[in-house]
């Protein structure tokens, strides 16, 4: 039996990408652990498992578990410091976690929910408890994170709100810049939507951003983040896309829009004007500064006519339109 | 500390019957008599802090196994170890003690076929 702070760490998961929920076990035991694994092996989970506090975190940030069960008393760093930090961190800070202990004082279950743990429960286990508790952590847990997800949704359009891209942009923006991975964005605006609504109506107005948003949803790609961002405006993040590729899905957008009939007003036909920034290489442009670059070209685009894209490429400030 | 004459009896999992569980309680209890060992080890070099860890694991896992009694037994040795002034004549006992339960199981385990 090992008694040094030698760590290792171990995902049993054969298949971590499936949808069942994920349990991470740390415990610095492997009797604990080989326990907990064959006790829930009767659970709709996958299971994993670290036997250090610190290598624990290291796989939560990784595998984002749906829950996490977390010895107190273990050598090095103890399960309340884990907690702590398991707490501080964004990545974890909404993922429950259930205290295993030998500890069984009020102090210390006192401790451990000032902390932010879900549950605690006392060693030895009653098995059939545990079952229920962690059942019932990563029902809150799915709850919670559909709700999560639900707020970050434009409730006409379907796609994410402004909420969402805000804080993705800022996300892609420095991903891009430390990984100098290509990067491209989108600002899109319907042609003439004030005329759309005067002449037929707020509903059928309606109609065409829900016809564009679901537009967007089939021609994107998964890796792209199609959002809301404001009245009849749209953006679209394409994080891994150069330029030319940016472009080339925007025109795809503006052909099959201006190709659509409208129950409600079959004669008017809707078109958009798009306006891309994108970038091949890094760049150190900060997150406003990529929607001002797009917005740039989406009055350029207005300008030029409307139902055009026009884009620019960072690095080389040359402009090319494309004329619809 | 006054005794009673403790069963000596071979001493069964309560999970002895749980196919989940045969190959985890033939792992669990194949360890026992070199954890046995180690603890007998510790003592005699006065390594506490060490021996408190083995007894704090002990205490933490037995019972899940079905072993109540090893968990109780571990129990005690380990509070004695936590105590701010330790009596060895006191921990030698509850160490042997649990020896002898950890003996009881090994001796009551029928391992899978």
């Amino acid at each position: 039996m090992s008694q040094g702070t030698s760590t290792h760490v171990r995902i049993d998961a054969a298949n971590l990408e499936s949808t069942r929920p994920l349990v991470l076990a740390i415990d610095d035991s492997p009797d604990v652990v080989r326990l907990l694994q064959v006790r829930l092996k009767s659970e709709a989970v996958e299971f994993a498992s670290a036997s250090s506090g610190l290598e624990g975190i290291e796989l939560a940030r990784r595998l984002r578990p749906a829950v996490i069960l977390l010895d107190i008393e273990m050598p090095g760093t103890d399960g309340f410091e884990i907690l702590r930090m398991l707490k501080e961190s964004p990545d974890t800070v909404q993922t429950p976690v259930i205290m295993l202990s030998g500890l069984s004082s009020a102090h210390d279950k006192v401790t451990a929910f000032d902390l932010g743990a879900a549950d605690y429960v006392t060693k030895p286990f009653d098995i059939a408890e545990l079952r229920v508790r962690v059942r019932a952590a990563i029902r809150t847990f799915t709850l919670f994170q559909m709700l999560a997800q639900r707020a970050q949704i434009d409730g006409l359009t379907g796609l994410w709100n402004r909420s969402h891209f805000d804080r993705r942009l800022v996300e892609e923006v420095s991903r891009h810049a430390r990984h100098a991975s290509p990067l491209a964005l989108a600002m899109l605006d319907v042609d003439r939507f004030k005329h759309v609504n005067d002449s037929f109506g707020h509903p059928a107005g309606d109609a065409v951003l829900a016809g564009v948003g679901s537009l967007l949803r089939k021609i994107v790609r998964d890796s792209d983040v199609p959002c809301r961002y404001g009245g009849e405006e749209f953006a679209l993040l394409m994080p891994d896309t150069t330029p030319e590729d940016a472009a080339a899905v925007c025109e795809r957008v503006r052909q099959m829009l201006e190709q659509v009939t409208w129950p409600r007003h079959p004669e008017h036909n809707v078109t958009i004007s798009i306006g891309i920034a994108g970038a091949a290489k890094a760049t150190q442009l900060a997150p406003e500064a990529w929607v001002e670059r797009a917005d740039r070209n989406l009055y350029a685009a207005k300008s030029g006519g409307r139902n055009r894209v026009v884009w620019t490429s960072i690095e080389s400030p040359l402009q090319l339109n494309r004329a619809g | 500390m006054p005794t009673q004459p403790t069963d000596q009896g071979p001493l069964t999992s309560q999970f002895a019957g749980d196919a989940d569980m045969l190959e985890l309680l033939d792992m669990f209890v194949s360890e026992l008599g070199a954890r046995s060992e180690q603890m007998r080890d510790l003592l005699a070099s006065r390594r506490m802090d060490d021996l408190r860890t083995v007894a704090h694991q002990l205490k933490g896992a037995a019972g899940g196994y079905g072993y109540p009694m090893l968990s109780q037994a571990a129990g005690v040795l380990e509070s004695q170890l936590a105590a701010p002034v330790r009596d060895l004549g006191e921990v030698a006992h509850a160490v042997a003690e649990l020896q002898s339960i950890c003996d009881r199981a090994i001796r009551g385990h029928r391992p899978a076929a």
